[in-house]
This record gives C-alpha cells, structure tokens and sequence, in this order.
C-alpha cells in the first residue's frame, strides 16, 4: 500500500467512525433524557414554587 | 403489540444499517480517480437527503403551529411537536454532512474547506437550525413556540438554495447525483445499489430517532401542562 492508499483509508475509516460516534451519541443522549422524563413523570407533582 | 412493532423496526433499521455498511465498503468497487476516500459519499449523501427530508418536516410543523396555535392549540402541540424534532434530528444529520464533507474534500480537493456556494449554504443552514435549537432552549414565555416557528420558516428557505447552488453558481462541489444534468448520476450499478441501500438504511434509522425525539417533546409538553395546572390548582 502507498502513501496515498493508507492515507484515503484513514480518512474514509475517519469519516464512517465520526458519523457513528454522533449518530449513536444522539441516540444515548436521547436515551437519557426519556428516562430522566420517565422519573420527572413518576414523581408526584409539585408546582413550581 | 406496539413495543413488538417498534422492536421489528428497530432490528430491520439495524439490518439495514449493516446491509448498507457492507455494500459501501466490500461490494461497490473503487471510483477511478479517488479510490477508497470516495466511498465517504455512501454516508455523506444520505445523510444530506435524510437533512433536507427532517428540515421539511420540520417546516410543515412549524406551518401547522402558526396555524393552528389560535384556534386549536391542542393540535399546534402535536405539529410543534413535529417541528422540534424534525429540526434537532435534521441538525444531527446535517453535522454529519459538514463532518464527513471536509474530510472527503480534503483528500479530494487537497483543502478542509473553501467558501464555496454548496458549502457555505450548507453551513448557514446548519447555524440557523442550531439558532433554531437555542431559542427553543433559552427563551421564556408564552411567545417561544411562535417565535420558534416563525424562525423554523425563514431557516427552511435555505435548503432549496443548498440544493440549488451547484446549478446557480460555479462550484467546486460535485454536481447533484440525480437531475444534475448529462455528467451527473451513478453509472456503475454496483455503486448505485450501495448508494440505495445506504439511502434506505440512513432513512430508517432517522425516522427511528425522529419518532423518539418527537414523544420524547409530547411527553415533555404533558409534562409542563400539567405542572401548569398543579399551579393553578394551588391559587
């Protein structure tokens, strides 16, 4: 493999790697925010003062 | 039955996810001039499509609020609901497109950037959503949603100019892949099954986290109105 060839490959495994990092990270983030919901829904309501 | 369903959808969109990883890396064979980094296009361009789809979504919400905010606010709930979602979802996958497209370019191109008609409209549009995004989340009042949408209207016209600056203005950006005219297109149909396999995947995986995103905002909304009346409750 030349130069060139490790350093597409780099870049293409970059690209893949960095689109699943913030596609998945969204996915936790929402994940936690339904559960967060969850509980704020379970507990008993109080008004905001 | 309604969790099975989400569970069969879920895995489908996994297979799917998978299908279309294979497909662009092993199956599709290597475009002549860029070799391997081209094959960024197989997440890149869906990923776009998938963009421009959740901004329309997003902008048929926030047209559903403003309409219906008056006379059935129960409803201009549910479409801002929409709106939301599809605005934050689209912002997802509009930062995967301006991610992926430097890294692309800069092996392509031999530059991160350049202030290019299709790359500069395509920032302006991920920075008015993220605008978008922020007014949801600091301002106050009774005002906020009317405010969101206004601004969730005047944010979607930028994507037909995204669309569009390639064939008004000279760019360095390649032309469309469909209706760009006689260069345009996938020629290779090895290419242009990953690329349909990746647009369905991308697709289905996006209208996963669009669905979540939007009970997650209705459960939000039940949330706040009832807190609302607990407070009254008390006077």
């Amino acid at each position: 493999m030349d130069q060139r060839a490790i350093l597409d490959h780099q870049f293409t495994v970059a690209a893949y790697a960095i689109t699943w990092a913030i596609q998945l990270g969204y996915l936790v983030w929402l994940g936690l925010k339904w559960r967060a919901q969850k509980r704020a829904v379970a507990r008993p309501i109080r008004s905001p003062r | 039955m309604k969790k099975l369903g989400l569970r069969l959808y879920a895995a489908l969109t996994a297979a799917l996810m998978a299908w279309g990883f294979y497909q662009a890396i092993y199956v599709a064979p290597d475009e002549q001039t860029m070799h391997e980094v081209q094959r960024i296009f197989y997440y890149h361009v869906p990923s776009a499509m998938t963009a421009f789809l959740f901004f329309a979504i997003s902008l048929a919400g926030s047209i559903g609020f403003l309409a219906l905010h008056r006379d059935h606010p129960l409803r201009a709930q549910v479409a801002d609901a929409w709106a939301v979602a599809g605005a934050e979802v689209g912002v997802v996958f509009c930062t995967v497109v301006l991610i992926t497209g430097p890294l692309w370019g800069r092996r392509a191109w031999g530059i991160w950037w350049t202030w290019d008609a299709r790359l500069t409209t395509t920032l302006v549009l991920w920075l008015l959503y993220v605008s978008y995004l922020l007014l949801r989340r600091f301002a106050a009042g009774p005002q906020m949603q009317t405010l969101a949408a206004v601004l969730g209207v005047f944010a979607a016209l930028d994507v037909p100019i995204v669309y569009m600056s390639t064939r008004w203005w000279r760019t360095q950006h390649p032309a469309p892949v469909f209706g760009g005219g006689p260069d345009s297109g996938i020629k290779d149909p090895a290419m242009l099954h990953a690329f349909g396999w990746n647009i369905a995947a991308w697709l289905a995986w996006g209208l996963l986290i669009l669905a979540l995103r939007y009970r997650i905002e209705r459960q939000q909304q039940q949330l706040l109105a009832h807190q609302a009346q607990a407070a009254l409750d008390e006077i």
